[in-house]
């Protein structure tokens, strides 16, 4: 009989309630290999693959793509063999969603298969020796434990036991003894041996770099370097006129890097996600640059004269920014699909680089907040950022986003916009500059800011009467008391 | 409920306990304590002060100093036990078990299993542990690894005023031989204690918090760290599963794992070296038991495997501490 499984939404981080079908990577009675892309699952945040566990295949796929559903819901039916529809039918109508404890907003759109549910899984009575985990994942997956011996003490029965019970059952295949070099005079790990019998290389009077000279993986790989180099160039295809459509894609095409201190490092997911994303609003969005100078003296000045703990230049301009589109609702927009979506308040994403890439905590209705608290806000929102605390809430939505490199002494760059947000500024540093000030000539810091939108919701005026709107504010500071 | 400390807390324990048992005895280095002192023989009750006022109440047939042998100590605790006693040894400093181990591990934890379950050997051996006190390296071990290490021998460390006088009524309530481990550095913690008679089960941890986001597992001394680490875990919004082992033998496997299955992290803390200790041991259970739940390599904060140093700055380096504890926290939370 085949081993059926149900396949479900997925939970990634304590806030994710619910997730979208992005795009099913496989189809029904389609056989995949372990490790094959089933899924594009795409929440607030992030877009992430859902890879297989094992090999097989999806008797029945249940969710649409484009859909979206609750944490838990059951998306498809996965079997590694021949499966009847009864069986199918039967695994559907038993599936009840796991408990995943979330007591946030939870999504209102019932999954269809959700709807279908039933309590056919066999009760787990109350005296039955288990964990309260392994109780749940026993339940939402419809197993009857009574048939599993328990891993625990006493035969108690744990997660691990219930993971083992609901996975398809793997047969590893043994590859049989390595052949090893036969050299008994060299000092070298077993690894290092079995990789230059591998290589043909002979480990006779090397010395190792590992403790008292042993030879390692690293050693045996530094001999084998050179040989690669010298065989001959892996024939690379004529570059193609177009350039890759995805980064991913362009990713797996690279050729293996040439050089000897090339460190090749697998993308994290999220930076599989922002490639994924960056590519995507730099490829569809219609970009256009709207720049200007303006004189910041009377800003800093401003802010010179706070006592006690000053707000940063970057909260005064997310305090402008605000201001400025309220002034111009155009540009205080989202883009989605034939909709544009015009905010009520000025939600701005603050870039925020960490050490895993860059993160984007959103002030919220910065327009009703004094730069103080503005001040505060972002404090604790980059000190969470760079801690990875962030709140699902707190980086997604937005309708405008805020880059300032600034601090890099960077004179001026043109970002690129983080979607569905309708534009976002990028801003350089103060420097001293000379200005027309009344007809006399004076040097005073200024800021250089760059603007991008998309052109699909937001014109050329638009954004010119943002900056406008954006320049009066600094360069009048008392209007954004 | 009265407040006390855990000083008191056993003092009374005994107290109550030999008032209502005629069979308990007391034994050890200067456990009635003033011979030759100005206030006369019954003036101090120990060094550290737990067996105050016992001579003066039970006499000398019932509180007895001994030579300073912690072999005859334990010795004679074993032959006392089977000979019908409930003895209560003192080992001033467990660090002296050396002398007595073939009597604990070959005799004490034994009897009960070799004669078939007709005799038993209700023994309590009360070992003051720990280090913290600048006591340099024969006077600050953690041993209760060893003797968790042997079948046959029940490990108990209290942390709170409560635990110890449930713990040590259990023990003298039951039939096998106890290793009453007592941390000099939290004779003076204070807490409430149950009035009346009051035992606490062996093999139940206490579960000191619940946070859900990063499980510690602990004991002794080192419950308080880490609740000070948790502390300024939880100023991060971070929640931390806190539990006090409370016996290393039994061992609560159970509440270990249920906490390990819903953080899916976890950081033990141990004032023992780190070869072949309890963090160890609780390490391979959880990768063992728990190898699908886990989101983070288990991560062992504990002393080091050094003699330990007698210098107070070394001292402090070489045991954990509550900034060890959260930066190892954070870690496994960091873990991807």
């Amino acid at each position: 009989m085949a081993n059926l499984k149900a396949f479900t939404m997925p939970k990634w981080g304590i806030e994710m309630a619910e997730g979208t079908i992005a795009e099913w990577a496989v189809g029904a009675n389609e056989p995949f290999k372990r490790g094959a892309v089933l899924a594009l699952v795409e929440t607030d945040k992030i877009t992430n693959e859902i890879e297989a566990e094992a090999d097989g295949r999806f008797v029945r796929i249940l969710a649409e793509a484009g859909g979206t559903y609750p944490v838990g819901a059951l998306l498809a039916v996965l079997s590694d063999g021949e499966a009847s529809d009864a069986e199918i039918d039967a695994l559907i109508a038993g599936f009840r969603p796991a408990d995943t404890s979330f007591t946030g907003e939870v999504a209102t759109t019932p999954a269809p298969a959700a709807s279908a549910a039933k309590p056919a899984a066999p009760a787990i009575p109350a005296d039955t020796k288990i964990s309260p985990v392994a109780r749940a994942e026993a339940q939402a997956a419809g197993i009857d434990v009574a048939a599993i011996a328990g891993s625990g003490r006493g035969g108690r029965i744990t997660a691990q036991d219930i993971a083992q019970a609901t996975r398809p059952q793997t047969t590893p295949a043994p590859a049989g003894p390595y052949p090893t070099t036969p050299e008994s005079d060299a000092y070298a790990s077993p690894l290092a041996r079995r990789l230059a019998h591998l290589n043909g290389i002979a480990l006779s009077g090397v010395t190792g770099t590992g403790r008292k000279g042993r030879i390692g993986k690293a050693d045996v790989l530094a001999l084998i370097k050179p040989v690669a180099e010298a065989a001959p160039p892996r024939v690379e295809a004529t570059p193609a006129p177009a350039p890759a459509v995805s980064a991913p894609a362009a990713a797996s095409a690279a050729p293996p890097p040439a050089g000897d201190h090339v460190d090749v490092m697998p993308m994290s997911s999220m930076r599989r996600t922002i490639a994924r994303r960056l590519t995507e609003s730099k490829q569809t969005i219609p970009h256009f640059y709207v720049r200007r100078r303006i004189r910041a003296d009377r800003l800093l000045g401003v802010r010179a004269a706070v006592t006690g703990q000053k707000p940063s230049v970057n909260d005064y301009l997310v305090r402008a920014c605000a201001l400025a589109l309220m002034e111009v609702p155009q540009a205080n927009i989202q883009v989605h699909g034939n909709e544009i979506h015009r905010f009520g308040q000025a939600d701005i994403a603050i870039a925020v680089a960490t050490e895993r890439g860059l993160v984007t905590p959103i002030v919220k209705a910065a327009d009703r907040l004094s730069v103080f608290d503005i001040s505060r806000q972002m404090a604790e929102l980059a000190q969470r950022a760079r801690s990875n605390r962030l709140r699902g809430e707190e980086i997604s939505g937005g309708s405008f986003s805020l880059s300032n490199l600034g601090g890099f002494g960077v004179e001026q760059f043109d970002a690129i916009i983080n979607p569905p947000q309708g534009a976002i500024l990028a801003v350089g540093a103060a420097r001293p500059e000379p200005i027309d000030d009344d007809g006399a000539i004076r040097i005073v810091p200024v800021l250089h800011v760059s603007l991008s939108c998309d052109h699909r919701a937001i014109d050329g005026a638009d954004g010119a009467r943002f900056m406008q709107a954006l320049a009066q504010l600094i360069e009048d500071p008392r209007l954004l008391d | 409920m009265a407040v006390m400390n855990i000083r008191e807390a056993i003092n009374r324990t005994l107290y109550e306990e030999m008032e209502r048992d005629p069979s308990i005895i007391v034994l050890g280095e200067d456990v009635v304590g003033g011979a030759g002192t100005a206030g006369g023989q019954e003036a101090i009750g120990g060094i550290w002060g737990t067996t105050g006022g016992l001579f003066a109440k039970f006499g000398g047939d019932r509180v007895i100093d001994t030579p300073i042998s912690e072999s005859a100590i334990v010795g004679a605790a074993a032959g006392a036990a089977l000979a019908g006693l409930r003895p209560v040894a003192e080992l001033m400093f467990a660090d002296f078990i050396g002398v007595s181990l073939d009597q604990l591990w070959n005799q004490m934890a034994k009897f009960r299993y070799m004669f078939g379950g007709k005799t038993k050997c209700p023994a309590v051996v009360r070992l003051i542990y720990g280090a913290g006190m600048n006591a340099a390296a024969q006077h600050s071990q953690s041993v209760y690894a060893l003797l968790t290490a042997m079948p046959g021998l029940k490990v108990v460390l209290p942390t709170t005023p409560a635990d110890a006088k449930g713990m040590l009524s259990e023990a003298l309530h039951g039939d096998d031989p106890v290793m009453f481990f007592e941390h000099k550095a939290l004779y003076g913690v204070k807490g409430e204690v149950p009035d009346g008679p009051f035992r606490q089960r062996f093999g139940e941890a206490r579960m000191v918090r619940e946070g859900g986001d990063v499980t510690m597992v602990t004991c002794g001394r080192m419950v308080g760290f880490c609740e000070k680490a948790a502390d300024k875990l939880a100023a991060d919004g971070i929640g931390t599963d806190l539990i006090d082992l409370r016996t290393t033998s039994p061992l609560d496997e159970e509440a270990i794992l249920d906490s390990v299955e819903q953080t899916g992290r976890i950081v033990i803390v141990d004032e023992s070296p780190p070869r072949c200790s309890v963090a160890a041991d609780i390490a391979a259970i959880v990768a063992e038991k728990a190898f699908t739940s886990l989101k983070a390599p288990p991560r062992m904060i504990t002393g080091q495997h050094s003699p330990i140093p007698f210098a107070r700055e070394l001292e402090r380096a070489w045991l954990p501490s509550p900034q060890k504890i959260e930066d190892a926290a954070r870690h496994v939370l960091a873990f991807r």
